[in-house]
């Protein structure tokens, strides 16, 4: 499971909280966030368009502005499976990996080709793509402990030792 | 190590940390408010333990929709209070104040102690000595389940501060200027310390609308240390205060600073006091000054909103709150105001607002094109009297 493999979806720099999920749509119950997933986004018709395991590769400081945690869960939930980005913005950054979205430093938007087909391994940071083999930024032991446990929740009933036909 | 790091250390049980290094840290308090709290408590249900991990550390604030402006605003006033009940935490619901603003008050934390808070701008604690970590809903919920959460240690940035602040510049200007130089990602990931003798010019009021503001440039920590340099730290800013003057955010970036004095005539239609970043007694005394011998600008909507019921009972004693309705100002009960785009304040497209918050993101107001301009309560208050923008200090004032 610490490999991945997907088509890729181009975005630019400073992509923030609103476009990746409008406020508008911050009401909407958890399982129709999905329909409004990078609505505020030059591609507004994402949602309609993206394919399980689609992966968004952005510019710098992707997911800047609210702590707001319905962002990476709209992303999640409409089937993007990773996020590559030449930086994100610490919360954003840390609330996808904390729901079991995995992410990935690496500076390879201007190389890439929207919708071609790239593969990733998160243990060593090695992306597949049409030119050749590139080097994003491996995921630490820590990430990735809490992306193979399936997010932080697992992660923490599993050190807890709460098993899983426990409450809820 | 310096501060940062030491204090990191501290908090995970170990003697030294490096850089990059992930490490388990003791949390000193977990906060959160109506907005992140209800995801936050669904995650934890989730988690199926049977406790927090010390209800006198687990504080749940109503802050940024009280009273109720919608059914579903108090639908999470109802889940928190529950979730109070059942486990034993603190709950603020009668509009005590904004969650940073209270916690200052009535559970404060001392240097180096580790904050961990499900909104952006935990990092206000930082404004004394706090090692305030913002977070997201899961995270919180974690954090209220183990007394702990996993941190990175972050390459630590000074600003070193020296020289003397000029008249009606304050620590919003000081912020202000600031994102000009980093901009919005200046500090992403990094921990921001600020120390030098200039500091001793900042009460910790001050000192927090500067740290407030921390999360606008990106940063994970921001902190204020002491008067003297710090070792071991990636980088050291020197930033003398003496050049500092009057600072206005324009729409529609926080980042996107200019001195109040370069900005020509710009007609304003509302001015909002308040906030986490500046709506403590300190703040409305700028503003008091001001409207003891001016009136409110016809055309203008003068929102005060105190950041605490502490900091409106200082007004109420000292006859401030008479003082601002008489002028022609509306002082509103304690918490976030419009700040976030809620309720208390919204504009339209018609709308120029000067505001001392924190974000002038489009529709953070209100409408996506009201014009949203950041400044300091001295530049708001001439600001609401004058009706367009205003370098503080342009009025003749009478100081009583």
């Amino acid at each position: 499971m610490d490999k991945l493999q997907g088509r890729v979806w181009i975005f630019d720099d400073n992509v923030d909280t609103d476009q990746i999920l409008p406020g508008y749509a911050m009401a909407e119950d958890a399982e129709k966030l999905a329909a409004f997933a990078m609505a505020g986004s030059k591609v507004a018709d994402f949602a309609k368009q993206v394919q399980a395991g689609d992966i968004i590769v952005a510019g710098k400081n992707f997911g800047c502005g609210s702590s707001r945690e319905q962002a990476p869960v709209a992303l999640k939930n409409a089937g993007v499976g990773m996020i590559i980005a030449n930086s994100f913005a610490r919360i954003f950054r840390r609330n996808s990996i904390n729901i079991g979205l995995p992410v990935m430093l690496a500076d390879i938007g201007a190389k890439l080709q929207n919708g071609e087909v790239v593969s990733v391994d998160l243990e060593t940071g090695e992306i597949q793509t049409a030119v050749g083999v590139l080097n994003g930024q491996p995921l630490s032991e820590n990430v990735l402990a809490t992306i193979r446990a399936g997010g932080l929740i697992n992660r923490v009933r599993q050190e807890l030792n709460i098993s899983s036909g426990r409450k809820p | 190590m310096n501060f940062v790091e030491r204090s990191l250390a501290a908090a995970a049980g170990l003697q030294t940390v490096t850089v990059g290094q992930d490490v388990r840290c003791r949390v000193d308090l977990a906060l959160s408010h109506d907005v992140t709290a209800p995801i936050a408590i669904q995650q934890f249900e989730q988690i199926g333990v049977e406790r927090v991990f010390d209800p006198a550390k687990v504080v749940l604030v109503i802050d940024h929709i009280f009273p109720a402006a919608t059914v579903q605003a108090r639908t999470a006033h109802w889940i928190m209070k529950d979730f109070a009940a059942k486990y034993g935490v603190t709950l603020y619901s009668k509009s005590e104040g904004v969650c940073h603003q209270l916690i200052s008050e009535r559970h404060r934390l001392q240097p180096g102690q580790i904050l961990v808070g499900a909104d952006s701008h935990t990092c206000t604690a930082g404004g004394y000595g706090v090692i305030a970590i913002p977070v997201g809903s899961t995270e919180l919920a974690a954090a209220m389940a183990t007394g702990t959460i996993d941190l990175e240690v972050p390459e630590t940035i000074e600003v070193f501060m020296t020289g003397e602040l000029r008249p009606y510049v304050s620590g919003k200007d000081v912020v202000l200027s600031l994102m000009r130089q980093f901009g919005v990602d200046g500090l992403t990931d990094k921990a921001v310390l600020f120390t030098g003798p200039g500091i001793a010019q900042l009460p910790v009021e001050e000192r927090m609308t500067v740290c407030n503001m921390g999360i606008e440039m990106g940063a994970m920590i921001a902190c204020f240390g002491s008067e003297t340099k710090e070792s071991n730290v990636a980088e050291s800013i020197p930033l003398n205060l003496a050049t500092l003057e009057p600072m206005a955010a324009c729409p529609f970036s926080p980042a996107n600073v200019r001195p109040v004095a370069e900005l020509g005539d710009i007609v304003v239609t509302q001015v909002v006091v308040g906030s986490c970043t500046n709506g403590r007694l300190n703040d409305m005394e700028k503003v008091v000054n001001v409207l003891r011998s001016h009136k409110v600008h016809p055309d203008v909507n003068c929102l005060i909103i105190p950041a605490s019921k502490q900091v409106l009972d200082a007004m109420e004693e000292r006859g401030w709150t008479r003082i601002l309705r008489d002028a022609g100002a509306v002082v509103a009960n304690p918490g976030c105001g419009p700040c976030f785009g809620a309720h208390q304040g919204l504009g339209t497209e018609r709308d120029t607002i000067v505001t001392t918050t924190n974000r002038n993101f489009p529709g953070r107001m209100g409408h996506r094109a009201a014009k949203l301009y950041l400044a300091s309560p001295a530049t708001a208050a001439e600001t609401a009297v004058l009706g367009k923008i205003t370098s503080p200090g342009t009025l003749q004032r009478e100081v009583g």
